[in-house]
């Protein structure tokens, strides 16, 4: 049975084989204390890092992109964004906050601008 | 009476009720899913969504006003589907009139109340009634659970259709994808806030009875898409595997 492990809160979710789950979805569904604000990409809150298995996940699409920004080539995901079909494995700084939240934040691509793109 | 059920039993209940009608599986549906439809009935699709989900602040709204203080954390949730809805980016109908646009339609046409079925004013009206007028664990079952929650299953088969067969952007096509991933956090919450306060057996049974009526609702309204729209043009449907061989392809 295929299963996500939260490294950080030492929980972990298995899922039937051949499903293919929401993050957030899952971490919610278990009370996992995974940090999130936002369902739709936005804040940034809950980016995690992935340490094993990310061939088992679906590759981000254009919100996750832009709201990631370079931090996608650093390994991060966004949990709300993020489906899994097999074993992954994720981290995450327990006090982290919204990417526009952060001090002097600037990392990670900015929604502003999106308007008419495209 | 039936007892109080557990929340894993009750989960299970909630989610069984609605299995046998998913809006996934009505013909229009799986006519977008296998690429059947032509722009045209997305623009006819859009229209009608409009006035089915557009007032979905107001049904909030309703929701947020008939919940009781003590239930802090539904009214949060409430609060915060609203302002995902209508502020927090893209306003939501405005990303649904994108879609119609890049279709050929436009938002004038999308609006006017005229140009949608029947059925998508009698679905708005539903919404309107158990929002306001049923207790707000009743109504979370209904909207959240029954509706809401089903439309990663609908459109995670529609959007990869709209990018790669019918070759609009991601932009374009933004409604869907935001809603994917949007409606399983929304979803999941709303399962959250019916398992903690259905907390009689009447409230319970009061949940599963309008998730059933909420799938059905949404079924019969997508099979009224198809029927209205584009069986004038590609007939009654008829799944892939069931059809004659001299009729594939």
């Amino acid at each position: 049975m295929p299963r996500i492990y939260f490294k950080t809160a030492e929980a972990y979710v298995d899922f039937a084989e051949g499903e293919e789950v929401n993050v957030l979805r899952m971490a919610i569904r278990e009370n996992i204390d995974v940090p999130w604000q936002c369902a739709s990409g936005n804040c940034g809150t809950d980016r995690l890092v992935v340490e094993d298995g990310a061939e088992n996940l679906d590759p981000p699409r254009r919100r996750e992109r832009a709201r990631l920004g370079e931090l996608v080539d650093e390994g991060y995901r966004l949990a709300c964004q993020t489906y899994t079909r097999g074993d992954v494995t994720f981290s995450w700084d327990p006090d982290q906050v919204g990417l526009d939240d952060e001090p002097g934040s600037s990392s990670g691509g900015s929604r502003a601008g999106w308007a008419g793109t495209g | 009476m039936a007892d109080l059920m557990s929340h894993s039993d009750f989960r299970v209940a909630l989610e069984e009720a609605f299995s046998g009608t998913m809006a996934k599986d009505a013909s229009f549906s799986r006519a977008w899913a296998t690429g059947k439809l032509h722009k045209e009935h997305f623009v006819h699709w859009a229209t009608n969504h409009y006035h089915y989900i557009g007032p979905f602040g107001d049904y909030l709204g309703l929701m947020y006003a008939n919940t009781p203080d003590h239930a802090r954390d539904a009214k949060d949730f409430l609060l915060q589907n609203m302002y995902e809805e209508e502020l927090s980016d893209d306003r939501h109908t405005d990303l649904l009139i994108r879609f119609a646009e890049a279709c050929g339609g436009t938002r004038a046409y999308v609006q006017d109340r005229n140009n949608a079925m029947p059925f998508a004013k009698g679905m708005q009206g539903w919404m309107y009634y158990v929002s306001g007028r049923e207790n707000f664990v009743v109504s979370s079952a209904a909207l959240i659970v029954g509706l809401e929650s089903q439309v990663p299953s609908i459109y995670r088969t529609q959007y990869p259709t709209l990018i790669n067969k019918y070759g609009f952007s991601e932009w374009e096509a933004e409604f869907f994808d935001l809603h994917i991933t949007s409606d399983e956090i929304h979803g999941e919450r709303g399962y959250q806030i019916v398992l903690k306060y259905a907390d009689t057996p009447e409230l319970q049974q009061r949940c599963l009875h309008y998730v059933r009526e909420a799938a059905d609702m949404r079924f019969a309204y997508t099979k009224a898409l198809y029927q209205t729209y584009v069986e004038p043009d590609l007939g009654p449907w008829v799944e892939e595997d069931e059809r004659e061989p001299a009729l594939v392809g």
